[in-house]
């Protein structure tokens, strides 16, 4: 074909697209967030006690949903209750399929909305709200809050501020992809001082899967076969917080900021002032967020990483009650219960009166509230011991340290791990709140 | 910001405690360290406890126990609390909220179902007579750093509480009781024994009864020694003053402390000074200071170069239990049996390996002069003069215990040959169907980590033993029937004999043909069944051990020595068990006997239908059996019974 005519052809096809796309709905899907007229009863996917405790205070017909271990209990305790088992799916779509059996149990009691209590079970709960509404696009929502590319992704098409990130399925893709940011910071000839990368699972709770890769040996080291798919993502400097963000028809009805005093150990509610200042900002995010992922109901659970300059960028979202004793810390500075708080969130049924009057109007916080993970730290243990000046202290609370019942600590690869117990404090100054919740990390609680 | 409200300690244990009662049944646990907390800090206060006693009731029914290991008082075990106590955090917090509770239903101030006062009395008498360390607090080493916490101050005034409501008298009786046990098995290792008596020394200066009084001086007396020669010297200062006495005093001497020495089996310091110094200036004397009975004197006569050897080599002050471990193995004539003497003068003269050294040496604290080979020569002694008095210690190996006790008796060559083997070789070689089993090739056994506090030749011994153990029952694993079958007469020797019955089924874990069983144990044991004939050597058995609730806790290796009447005319069966602790309980109110039926020391005994009821598996001579079935059927149901509503219930029952 000559040149002229391949010049004009492109003219054309150029004008055709650009029509075809304008007159094309473009950007997010938009769900349908409210729960249809039927079925009277609230069923929570998975056993919590503090959650089960909320939704009978707040008198809300509901049913728990979880593995059969807890069944006996449940009757004892005349806690309305059926057994599931969730099984460990493969894949998302697997949970779709299994989840048609119990969505017919649950029609058939009633059930009219399901809410998640954990992580896992996330999807689940998206699941079966899909099916009660019939919209599986319900189901490839709550995916958005659980595959950290797709989150990552949908953040960066909503106009969060993220990291450089790409999905890898094998080592050769980490290398790659470790290279080239750095390239492109011009530390390619700087072996040493390289930038860090971080590689995560794509969906794992906390910290569960996460490696920081700081050169080409550390990703022959630190990851395996088994590690893949994951997620590699460029290196935010600054303090990483999280949120707790109880949401209502897209508004924003209370914003909480909780301070990581030390990650994966302690938080505290609220943060201090240095952190505080920046709720303006973050509320700002946080709406962005909102807007983003179109979230009308619920509560969830942002972590933001504010830079040395100031700038906000969004790390990841959880659409359920953080770990950590968050609530409990909420609950002691704020004066309301966050469990009760998220049920009725959650449910489109409920009316906007009935949230003014549970949460507070203002931000007014009583002190600070803070709370620190015990971990093992030996790997055999028979006592507890709490030292003298902790337990004399004005500002500690409580903790909740008992003998270990195993002597030996199983070790554990991934994440932090299960704690033993948690240790409390409540007092006026948040620097004193948080030197203690760093002065102790380093303490044999169990000896 | 607002103003955090300081409550007062009371008020805030109050609150917590409503939050709790208006709980849901289901979300007590949310609210029960608030309360926990409070009570702790409720406890350092001056009344603290006897506030909490007033709201025991309150807090009980509110749920503060619910879905715990205390919630139900009436399984609670006395024994268990010192461990809770020492556990620090929540755990001891919660122990000692329980016995508040405890202390409010002993007083009737609290009228708990399950629970009378008298029963919670006993509970108490006994957490205290356990305790009684708490009670008088030791300015020791240990106490000091586990009293880095509060907890230790919180354990110190529950027990100044409990000592207010509660008379000191009743513990000390309790704690003479235990003693009193604990001594009549006279154990190879004493520690704990000496320990119990020296918490005991601090009742002396409060009000207790007059024997119990007594009963404490004389423990006292036997450890510390109570010399007409000096009070209260240094054992230096006791020898030379040794060396001013003329024959009569010496012996005035040496009849006092070895009388001291038989009615406790405990050992004084100055009796190891005074028979070493007899040994040499005065052997004639040596008879004296070991009170030897005339079989006792008769072999002391015939080897007395080698005793006075073994004295200097194996008498020494830090293993001053040995002393009555000489004069046992003396009164027992082992000295007589041919291969004892060159068997023990190997030992002295033995090249130890260097970590069986290292452990040895490990026994004893440093600079005491004292070589490996003196340690196993003292082991040796005591191990051959008590074998009743062998202990597994802390560890899992009955079984290696039993077998160590049972040579000791009837074996001491093979036993001598053993210690030999361990100590210069470390390595020990037994021959199972044909194939030799070296325990050097092999790596596991049952103990994972040992636990050191053992007498020397267990010390030396059971990690190898041990470890031949569990490969014989490897080797004898899915042959249809129980491995001890196979295993004991291997491991143990042919003293063992042939015929086995085992209650559980191993192909389907089941109880089969429970009746069949008791018939047989019966028509081979029970004289009144089979035919006259004597129980010759120990006869290895399995046991179903039960808490005191007759609850199924696992199985244990005990042997039977002798089965035999007591004084009324009953039917016993009088067997080792290397677990020797005081006072057990299997529930049922099938409770062990240590004394007051003839045992012989560290024999304990129970009637023959109630061990029968305990008993899982037992060797006999196939040649030497009764008529099983002129068994009174009554009796076999007794038996029955009592397994079935015990260990039993865990079992699937099923006929032949």
């Amino acid at each position: 074909m000559p040149v002229s005519n391949r010049e004009a052809n492109f003219k054309l096809n150029n004008q055709n697209d650009r029509e075809r796309m304008n007159s094309r709905k473009l950007g997010p899907l938009q769900i349908n967030h409210e729960r249809p007229q039927k079925g009277a009863k609230v069923a929570l996917i998975g056993w919590s006690i503090p959650t089960i405790e909320a939704i009978q205070q707040i008198k809300r017909p509901y049913i728990v949903i979880s593995h059969e271990g807890y069944k006996e209990y449940a009757e004892q305790h005349k806690i309305p209750f059926l057994s599931w088992d969730f099984g460990k799916p493969n894949h998302y779509q697997e949970v779709y399929e299994r989840s048609e059996e119990l969505f017919d149990q649950l029609v058939n009691i009633d059930v009219g909305h399901t809410i998640s209590v954990f992580e896992e079970l996330v999807e689940w709960a998206g699941a079966l709200n899909a099916r009660l509404r019939e919209d599986p696009a319900v189901f490839d929502h709550s995916i958005l809050f659980r595959d950290k590319a797709m989150m990552k992704r949908r953040a960066h098409l909503g106009g969060l501020k993220v990291g450089v990130f790409e999905e890898v399925e094998n080592k050769e893709e980490v290398r790659r992809f470790f290279k080239r940011v750095n390239y492109s910071l011009l530390k390619n000839h700087q072996n040493e001082d390289a930038d860090p990368i971080h590689f995560k699972a794509l969906n794992k709770a906390g910290a569960a899967g996460h490696r920081m890769i700081f050169s080409e040996e550390d990703i022959e080291n630190k990851l395996t076969d088994q590690s893949f798919p994951g997620l590699v993502e460029s290196h935010l400097s600054g303090m990483e917080i999280s949120c707790e963000v109880f949401i209502y028809k897209g508004e924003i009805l209370f914003l909480n900021m909780t301070e990581y005093v030390k990650l994966g150990y302690s938080s505290m509610v609220p943060p201090s002032a240095e952190i505080e200042y920046y709720r303006p900002y973050i509320h700002k995010e946080v709406e962005k967020l909102i807007q983003a992922f179109d979230i009308q109901f619920g509560m969830i659970h942002p972590e933001f990483f504010i830079t040395d300059t100031e700038e906000i960028y969004f790390g990841e979202v959880a659409y359920r009650i953080p770990g950590g004793h968050i609530f409990e810390l909420i609950q002691k500075v704020y004066g309301f219960n966050p469990f009760g708080a998220h049920i009725l969130c959650c449910d489109p049924h409920t009316t906007l009166e009935e949230l003014e009057e549970f949460l507070p109007k203002e931000v007014k916080p009583n002190g600070h509230a803070g709370s620190f993970l015990v971990y093992p730290r030996k790997k055999n243990a028979t006592r507890v011991q709490v030292p003298r000046d902790l337990e004399e202290h004005p500002s500690f609370e409580k903790h909740t340290l008992y003998k270990p019942t195993t002597a030996k600590f199983q070790d554990t690869d991934e994440g932090y791990g299960n704690h033993l117990g948690t240790v409390f404090f409540h007092g006026e100054d948040s620097g004193e709140i948080s030197q203690l919740l760093t002065d102790y990390v380093d303490y044999d609680f169990y000896v | 910001m607002s103003v955090k409200v300081e409550m007062n300690k009371e008020e805030a244990f109050d609150e917590a405690l409503d939050q709790l009662e208006g709980a849901y049944s289901f979300a007590k646990s949310m609210y029960q360290s608030e309360v926990l907390q409070t009570a702790a800090k409720l406890m350092d206060e001056p009344d603290g406890f006897s506030i909490l006693y007033e709201k025991a009731e309150k807090f009980e029914q509110a749920g503060l126990f619910q879905d715990g290991p205390w919630e139900d008082p009436s399984k609670l075990q006395a024994n268990l609390v010192k461990g809770s106590l020492r556990s620090g955090g929540m755990t001891t917090i919660s122990e000692l909220l329980s016995e508040v509770r405890m202390v409010a239903i002993a007083e009737g101030e609290y009228d708990r179902e399950g629970v009378s006062k008298e029963k919670a009395h006993s509970f108490l008498n006994e957490v205290m007579a356990l305790n009684v360390d708490i009670l008088f607090p030791e300015e020791t080493e240990a106490a000091r750093i586990e009293g880095k916490g509060k907890d230790k101050d919180r354990m110190e005034n529950l027990f100044q509480f409990l000592s207010d409501k509660l008379s000191l008298a009743s513990i000390s009786s309790q704690l003479v009781k235990e003693i009193d046990e604990l001594v009549a098995q006279r154990p190879i290792m004493v520690k704990r024994t000496v320990k119990m008596v020296k918490h005991a020394e601090q009742l002396l200066e409060t009000e207790i009864d007059a024997s119990d009084r007594e009963a404490i001086q004389k423990y006292l007396d036997a450890i510390n020694g109570r010399t007409t020669v000096c009070d209260r010297c240094d054992v230096k200062e006791y020898r030379d003053q040794l060396k001013h006495l003329d024959e009569g005093k010496l012996k005035k001497e040496a009849r006092s402390f070895s009388q001291s020495m038989h009615e406790t089996g405990l050992v004084a310091p100055y009796h190891i000074v005074l028979v070493r110094y007899l040994n040499k200036h005065h052997p004639e004397l040596l008879s004296d200071a070991l009170a030897l009975s005339n079989k006792g004197q008769a072999n002391l006569e015939e080897h007395l170069p080698f005793v006075q050897n073994l004295i200097t080599v194996g008498i020494h002050l830090p293993l001053k239990q040995s002393l009555y471990g000489l004069t046992l193995l003396l009164d027992r004539g082992v000295l007589s049996s041919n291969p004892v003497i060159p068997g023990i003068r190997r030992i002295i003269e033995l090249d130890i390996q260097p970590t069986t050294r290292k452990s040895l040496l490990n026994l004893v604290n440093g600079n005491e002069g004292l070589t490996a080979n003196n340690i196993l020569v003292a082991g040796t002694i005591s191990v051959l003069g008590q074998p009743l008095g062998i202990g597994q210690g802390m560890n899992p190996t009955c079984q290696t215990a039993r077998g160590i006790s049972l040579w000791s008796l009837h074996a001491p060559g093979h036993l001598l040959d053993l210690i030999a083997r361990a100590a210069r070789d470390e390595d020990i070689d037994i021959t199972f169907e044909g194939q030799t089993i070296h325990s050097k090739d092999l790596r596991e056994g049952l103990v994972d980590d040992l636990h050191v506090e053992l007498d020397p030749v267990s010390l030396i011994l059971v990690p190898h033993l041990d470890r031949i153990y569990s490969e014989l029952v490897r080797r004898s694993n899915f042959r249809g029937e129980d491995v001890h079958k196979w295993v004991n007469p291997v491991y143990y020797g042919n003293w063992v004999p042939r015929g086995f019955s085992s209650v559980i089924d191993p192909l389907s874990g089941a109880v089969s043909d429970y009746r069949g069983f008791v018939r047989l144990f019966y028509a081979t044991h029970h004289p009144d069944y089979n035919e006259g004939y004597e129980l010759i050597y120990p006869n290895p058995v399995g046991i179903f051990i039960t808490d005191s609730f007759g609850g199924f806790l696992g199985l244990h290796a005990v042997s039977i020595q002798r089965v035999a009447q007591d004084q009324n005319g009953d039917v016993r069966i009088y067997f080792y068990n290397p677990n020797n602790d005081s006072s057990q309980d299997w529930g049922q109110g099938i409770q062990p006997s240590v004394t007051g039926f003839n045992e012989i020391h560290g024999e304990s005994s129970l009637p023959f239908h109630q061990f029968a009821a305990r008993l899982y598996a037992f060797h006999y001579n196939q040649y030497e059996q009764g008529d099983a079935y002129a068994v009174d059927e009554q009796l076999v149901e007794k038996v029955e019974t009592l397994a079935k509503e015990s260990w039993g219930s865990q079992y699937t029952w099923t006929a032949l």
